[in-house]
């Protein structure tokens, strides 16, 4: 853009801009610019609902007590159809209701998916980035410890861990942990040394800044865009492995989990109780398409070549 | 405040002292091969080269892409530590010419003097206080002003930024002093909160030389500064770098590849050629009377337009040969119009001349070498060696290079080729401060000049 000099531009008072309101205003057009496309639109509001029955589960529904994780059991009201009153989505064998199994399950795999992809990103980012930066033996050293996790099927090691565990909805999370971290190395070491061979990295030693300095300053804001985007792919990704634990019986029975109720389900179908595995696993289902929606939107307006263009 | 010190005592300092002395620089790459990466040789970008940048002085560097001017840049820069020799920094003329005398003298006593001036003055030896020194004095201006600039960080953190490092100045005082150096470069407040993206790519090149310009250095290293702009936003870029020259007495290492440009801008040249330099001296004595038949060509091939109509511009012929094993005698023989007998002919030359004729080089087999003047060249006929022979007796090759040959016999398959040694061709005095590697005397040779 050219600034043309002119004599109301230099009659105008001085516009008072800030860092704070620059960045603010980046926020908003990179926003806009991601809900610019309608699958992702989509993905966002299913998210948003997801997260709104998640946070407000308590309020939906009584909680069952003492565990409001545990289903409630109303040996009363045993496989009921939907649309029965008081069961909205009927109820299960055990007479557990599905619409709370739904609801509760949205707030497990909400603290499933933040817990499991928090610590991912935290660990994966701080070991990644420093073999990236750091580079030399410790880079050797941490990257073969992780393509020793990397030549164990995920899927598989997780269900080694679960079973060594013993199984329980906390072990689940932390076998998925396992697994997850290394993927989040790999990306982030990629990019972190992408970025250290970049010229506003020599401009910043021309300066004489610390490394300390330039792994936060430079390193550090240029190469969060792909583990970000992995990490709204990977929120759906850990609810849809932790229900295929939990169907093939690794999760802990009667929680309200989603994976769980699909389970204990499923010998129903066969007698046309269809209602105890479809709803939970239409929530699923939902789950992961939304992630997936939002994530791949996400990808595409961070990719790196377009990038310039903010 | 600090800047105003710094600046009164910038005027205070001699005019003809040395800011920087580059000795017998050497960067040698290793090459890594096989299973154990053993190092099976050296590409040497940059191979022994030496010059001075003298206070508030224009030094250009030029050469074709890939003959270490660059790579030297990073060096003198202190981005990239010479694999050999020394950059040095800050000596009076009195003491450049002490460094000289001491480099050149082998004793013990001479050894120790200078083991003391380099802990002071060599960049890549200098610790704490000399470091930082160093450091807020020499700065570069890179090539691509997208790359160099942060693309998350906005003008006033990029410009700032030196400012920071050093302490010099912090909050409202630091807004003010990033405005007055976006002012120098022809930038304004109201660019202070934008991204390095929302610029053109001039306006990009400006911020880059305000943020070089924060530290009040005494050295700018240009690296192609102009090469990815517009004709006419390259001018205004060279306009600003002169004025800003011209106002702080700064000095500028110009690595370019365009002779234009650096005919503007340059006070001294220096032409480099796979790693050496081929020529040196005044920008107007180099231009006016080149002595090295490769500055002659590339100020051939320089687009002018005060050119007679009807000259063709003449472009250099032939590849920039690897830099791995550079060639005998003088670097430049292989692409030379005026290559004498005693230019390095060897066998490196015979083994080029085959790879150009197909079929001649497909039978070879293998080059038992002595050294690189003499070696046995193994065919898998002998009606092919009987072939080469022939070829190399006719005036089928250079008649500088045939002429160099002292022997040629074909015994089986083989052929034998000897040349005559010579050994590497130094710079030598061809006029005040004007230095040149080149055999051929100028009187001799100008009517090989265009």
């Amino acid at each position: 853009m050219v600034d043309l000099p002119s004599p109301s531009r230099a009659a105008a008072p001085v516009v008072r801009d800030s860092a704070f309101r620059v960045r603010m205003r980046r926020v908003r057009d990179l926003t806009a610019q991601i809900l610019s496309n309608p699958a992702t639109v989509i993905g966002s509001v299913i998210i948003l609902a997801m997260f709104a029955m998640a946070i407000f589960a308590p309020w939906l529904t009584a909680p069952n007590t003492p565990d409001p994780y545990q289903m409630p059991r109303d040996w009363a009201a045993t496989r009921m159809p939907p649309g029965t009153p008081g069961y909205l989505l009927g109820t299960t064998n055990e007479g557990g209701d599905v619409l709370y199994g739904v609801i509760w399950g949205a707030r497990m795999s909400l603290q499933l998916s933040l817990v499991v992809v928090g610590s991912v990103l935290v660990i994966g980012c701080i070991i990644g980035s420093l073999a990236g930066f750091i580079g030399g033996k410790l880079d050797e050293i941490l990257m073969r410890i992780v393509d020793v996790f990397l030549s164990i099927p995920e899927l598989i090691f997780a269900l080694a861990i679960a079973a060594v565990l013993g199984p329980s909805f906390g072990n689940i999370m932390f076998a998925l942990a396992m697994v997850m971290w290394v993927k989040y190395a790999r990306i982030m070491r990629a990019r972190v040394i992408q970025i250290k061979n970049s010229e506003y990295i020599d401009a910043a030693r021309i300066i004489g800044d610390s490394k300390l300095n330039i792994y936060l300053r430079d390193i550090l804001p240029n190469s969060f865009t792909p583990v970000m985007v992995q990490a709204t792919l990977d929120m759906g990704n850990v609810v849809l492995i932790a229900a295929t634990l939990s169907f093939i019986g690794l999760g802990e029975a009667g929680i309200a989990e989603w994976g769980v109720l699909v389970s204990e389900g499923q010998a129903g179908i066969a007698s046309g109780r269809w209602w105890a595995s479809t709803f939970p696993g239409l929530m699923i289902f939902l789950w992961g398409l939304a992630f997936n929606l939002v994530g791949d939107g996400l990808r595409d307006a961070l990719d790196p070549r377009t990038e310039s263009s903010r | 405040m600090n800047a105003m010190n710094d600046v009164s005592s910038k005027v205070d300092r001699r005019a003809d002292d040395v800011v920087l002395a580059v000795r017998n620089v050497k960067k040698h790459y290793p090459i890594r091969e096989g299973v154990f990466q053993s190092v099976v040789g050296h590409v040497k970008a940059v191979d022994g080269v030496s010059f001075d940048i003298r206070r508030g002085e224009t030094v250009g560097l030029v050469g074709e892409s890939g003959c270490g001017k660059s790579t030297l840049g990073r060096c003198v820069s202190g981005l990239s530590d010479p694999t050999g020799g020394g950059v040095y920094f800050g000596l009076s003329k009195a003491e450049v010419a002490r460094l000289d005398t001491l480099l050149a003298d082998g004793s013990a006593a001479a050894q120790a003097e200078l083991a003391q001036m380099e802990r002071r003055h060599r960049i890549d030896r200098l610790e704490g206080a000399a470091q930082r020194h160093f450091r807020r004095n020499c700065q570069m201006v890179f090539q691509d002003s997208f790359a160099s600039l942060n693309p998350r960080q906005l003008v006033i953190d990029i410009v700032g930024r030196p400012l920071r490092v050093y302490r010099e100045a912090s909050g409202d005082a630091l807004t003010e002093r990033v405005v007055s150096l976006l002012e120098q470069v022809g930038l304004g407040r109201h660019h202070l909160y934008r991204f390095p993206h929302q610029f053109s790519g001039g306006q990009r090149q400006r911020i880059s030389i305000a943020r070089a310009l924060a530290l009040d250095p005494d050295l700018i290293v240009l690296d192609e500064p102009t090469s990815a702009l517009d004709v006419s936003v390259q001018a205004q870029i060279l306009n600003l770098l002169y004025e800003l020259q011209r106002d702080r007495g700064l000095a500028y290492l110009f690595v370019t590849h365009d002779l234009s440009v650096v005919h503007h801008m340059a006070d001294r040249l220096v032409t480099m050629y796979l790693g050496r330099v081929a020529e040196s001296g005044d920008t107007n004595t180099v231009f006016e009377t080149p002595q090295h038949p490769y500055t002659r060509a590339l100020i051939a091939a320089k687009p002018d337009l005060n050119d007679d109509e009807g000259r063709t511009m003449q472009a250099l012929e032939g590849r920039v040969p690897d830099p791995a094993r550079p060639p005998q005698g003088c670097r430049f023989h292989t692409r030379c119009a005026v290559a004498t007998p005693m230019c390095g002919w060897e066998v490196d030359d015979v083994v080029r001349w085959l790879e150009s004729s197909k079929g001649v080089f497909d039978a070879l087999e293998g080059v038992d070498r002595t050294n690189a003047f003499d070696a046995a060249l193994r065919f898998s006929s002998e009606a092919a060696a009987r072939n080469l022979a022939s070829t190399l007796r006719s005036d089928a090759i250079p008649a500088a290079m045939q002429q160099a040959l002292e022997d040629v016999t074909v015994s089986g398959g083989a052929v034998r080729v000897r040349f005559r040694e010579v050994p590497e061709v130094e710079l030598t005095e061809r006029g005040p401060g004007h230095h040149a590697a080149c055999l051929i005397n100028p009187s001799h040779s100008s009517s090989g000049a265009n």
